[in-house]
């Protein structure tokens, strides 16, 4: 296995050089923005962010607790209060909608933690603080045999840069 | 946690990477600490320490000391609270609502915004504590099974607000720390020595992946959907803190709005309190340009006149309501004992900000300066009018009395103003004031489209 690393100006250019090598089949790449591009994202990986399902169970899980919280403590204890129900719905929205948003913006917190990988780590192999500046990286692992057609691919595409770093 | 070696070392040497400007000016400001710097530090740190001698004394010999007595057990703490949330409602709102109106210009200033959100919301939290007489006892107002057998009363909105204020305390956190992790990443990736390790851990090994940004995204989204509602609602809870209760020129149900409004306004005003001399100190002027300023200014007008329509609305249903107790509510605030501050906050909140109509004092930093510093007073002297003038006349005369502030509670002002600017001082030096990641990205996208934006 050999990996070649590439380096664009471009996220235009990054992304069209992903989606061509996406077509020819290598799929083994990783890109690194110093921005959010959302082409470059969509071009190493369509499939949309499954954050989404975290802040989705967040909420929800938030709004179950919130009232189920509050019915079961004023049932629990039963105190009447202003002549109202003991359990009366109406006030236990504010209680409700403000854990259905801390669990949900909780829970979309660990959904980034975990769908980016994201703990103190040791870097990729091939990161460069160049890619924390304004350049674009994409690192592809392919076979032996590949090395002259992938570089091709990225050259052909405006690459600043193509390395063969290790075989 | 050494980080590894970079492909620096392992591609070709015949191009030295080379930073990107947006990196080195934003980081710029963090570097170094210069003498006028540190005296500002010491200077609020020494405020910040004479504010917890003279809390102690209070909570040694009791919340007399803080004026506290019949009829107006509500003073400056709460005023100060409900100022200081309102202070931290600009943050979320420059992060959240502007992110979701797709307005590119919020990404500027959204930073230091959220910081000073963040702090805000610190500083105004400290109040309703300093306000308990047992303060040790705060934690009776969280829900816990306890010997007594008793649980709080959900229908209350002294609770509706812990819950608001925690969320809203615990979210900005949340907002401000995703946002800053890829400048963080590119801080770590410059910094040397201890500096190096604290931001490799703080990080989280983000390297801007595809997978990375895609979730960094998808997650500022969310956060943005949920954070627009709540940054609603926390004043819409402080306002019903007072709307709820039956105390004459309380009781109105324009209240939510009127406070969202105005927390909007006063936190705008804080916003360029603040960014106005970091611009001018950290030479910040091809980040912060005269198009931002023009853009806050123009949010300031229109909360102000928000603010000035409530401020008529009250009046006008006060008087055509027909009861009583409200009229001579609101004409005791405009001819009372407390004429001077509802005419301070009639006149910096409603009058001033008119001249912002003018195009050129929009871009005049000096001037908008000035205007800020009169708005924040103005908004202070709001929250003072609603809470004192209401409480000190209620129903029966026999209760009426006069409020004077106290010593006390003005150290603990002074104090909190000093809390806030430190928090935000070490701020400025650890993290930049300015999203980078953000600004890189209009740079970028501008070099790819040819500078069509």
């Amino acid at each position: 296995m050999a990996t070649v690393v590439s380096v664009f100006e471009l996220p235009s250019k990054t992304a069209s050089a992903v989606r061509k090598l996406k077509d020819r089949g290598f799929d083994d790449l990783t890109t690194y923005s110093p921005a959010p591009f959302p082409e470059v994202e969509e071009a190493e990986d369509p499939k949309p962010s499954p954050v989404r399902v975290f802040t989705l169970v967040g909420g929800l899980s938030g709004v179950v607790l919130g009232f189920a919280m509050q019915i079961w403590m004023s049932l629990e204890w039963p105190i009447k209060i202003a002549g109202k129900a003991f359990a009366s719905i109406p006030p236990f929205w504010i209680v409700g909608f403000e854990l259905t948003i801390l669990l949900g913006g909780f829970f979309t917190l660990f959904g980034l933690l975990i769908v980016g990988g994201l703990y103190p780590r040791r870097l990729d192999k091939h990161y460069s603080p160049r890619f924390s500046a304004e350049e674009f990286g994409v690192v592809v692992n392919c076979e032996q045999r590949d090395i002259s057609e992938v570089e091709m691919l990225l050259r052909g595409e405006s690459a600043k840069e193509v390395t063969v770093v290790d075989s | 946690m050494t980080p590894p070696p970079g492909m620096a070392d392992t591609m070709s040497p015949l191009e030295r990477p080379r930073d990107s400007r947006a990196n080195i000016d934003i980081i710029a400001p963090t570097k170094g600490a210069p003498w006028p710097y540190l005296m500002m530090l010491a200077i609020a740190i020494i405020g910040v320490i004479q504010a917890v001698i003279i809390l102690a004394y209070q909570a040694y010999v009791g919340l007399g000391v803080a004026g506290y007595q019949q009829p107006i057990f509500w003073g400056v703490y709460i005023i100060t609270f409900v100022f200081w949330i309102g202070i931290g409602h600009a943050g979320t709102l420059i992060s959240a609502i502007l992110f979701l109106f797709r307005a590119k210009w919020r990404n500027a200033v959204n930073r230091g915004a959220e910081a000073l959100t963040v702090f805000a919301v610190m500083t105004a939290g400290l109040f309703p504590i300093l306000h308990l007489g047992r303060l040790w006892k705060v934690y009776f107002l969280i829900p816990y099974p306890n010997q007594r057998q008793l649980w709080v009363n959900f229908k209350s909105p002294l609770l509706w607000d812990v819950f608001a204020i925690s969320t809203y305390a615990s979210i900005s956190i949340v907002f401000f720390y995703i946002g800053l992790i890829p400048d963080i990443a590119a801080m770590r990736d410059r910094a040397t020595g201890g500096k190096k390790v604290a931001y490799t851990i703080l990080a989280l090994g983000w390297q801007g992946t595809g997978p990375q940004w895609k979730a960094h995204s998808r997650s500022v989204l969310h956060l943005s959907g949920l954070a627009t509602p709540l940054v609603l609602s926390v004043h819409s809870v402080v306002s019903w803190d007072f709307a709820m209760s039956i105390v004459p020129g309380w009781h109105a149900t324009i209240f939510a709005p009127y406070f969202v409004a105005g927390a909007v306004f006063g936190g705008f005003a804080m916003v360029l309190n603040v960014l106005i001399p970091v611009r001018r100190i950290f030479r910040l002027e091809k980040y912060l340009t005269n198009y931002h300023f023009e853009n806050m200014s123009k949010f300031l007008l229109l909360t102000s006149t928000i603010c000035g329509y409530a401020y008529f609305a009250e009046y006008f249903i006060a008087w055509y309501s027909g009861v009583e107790f409200e009229q001579s509510s609101f004409w005791l605030r405009l001819f009372g004992p407390y004429w001077l501050s509802t005419w301070c906050m009639i006149i910096f909140n409603v009058v001033f900000p008119q001249l912002l109509w003018i195009k050129r004092l929009r871009t005049n930093l000096p001037f908008l300066f000035g205007l800020c510093f009169f708005i924040n007073l103005g908004m202070w002297f709001e929250r003072y009018v609603i809470i004192i003038t209401s409480l000190s006349r209620e129903y029966i005369p026999g209760t009426w009395g006069l409020y004077i502030i106290s010593p006390v509670e003005i150290a603990v002002i002074v104090g909190s103003f000093c809390w806030f600017s430190m928090w935000f001082l070490l701020f400025l030096k650890a993290f930049p004031v300015i999203a980078i990641s953000e600004v890189k990205e209009l740079i970028i996208h501008e070099k790819d489209h040819g500078g069509s934006h």
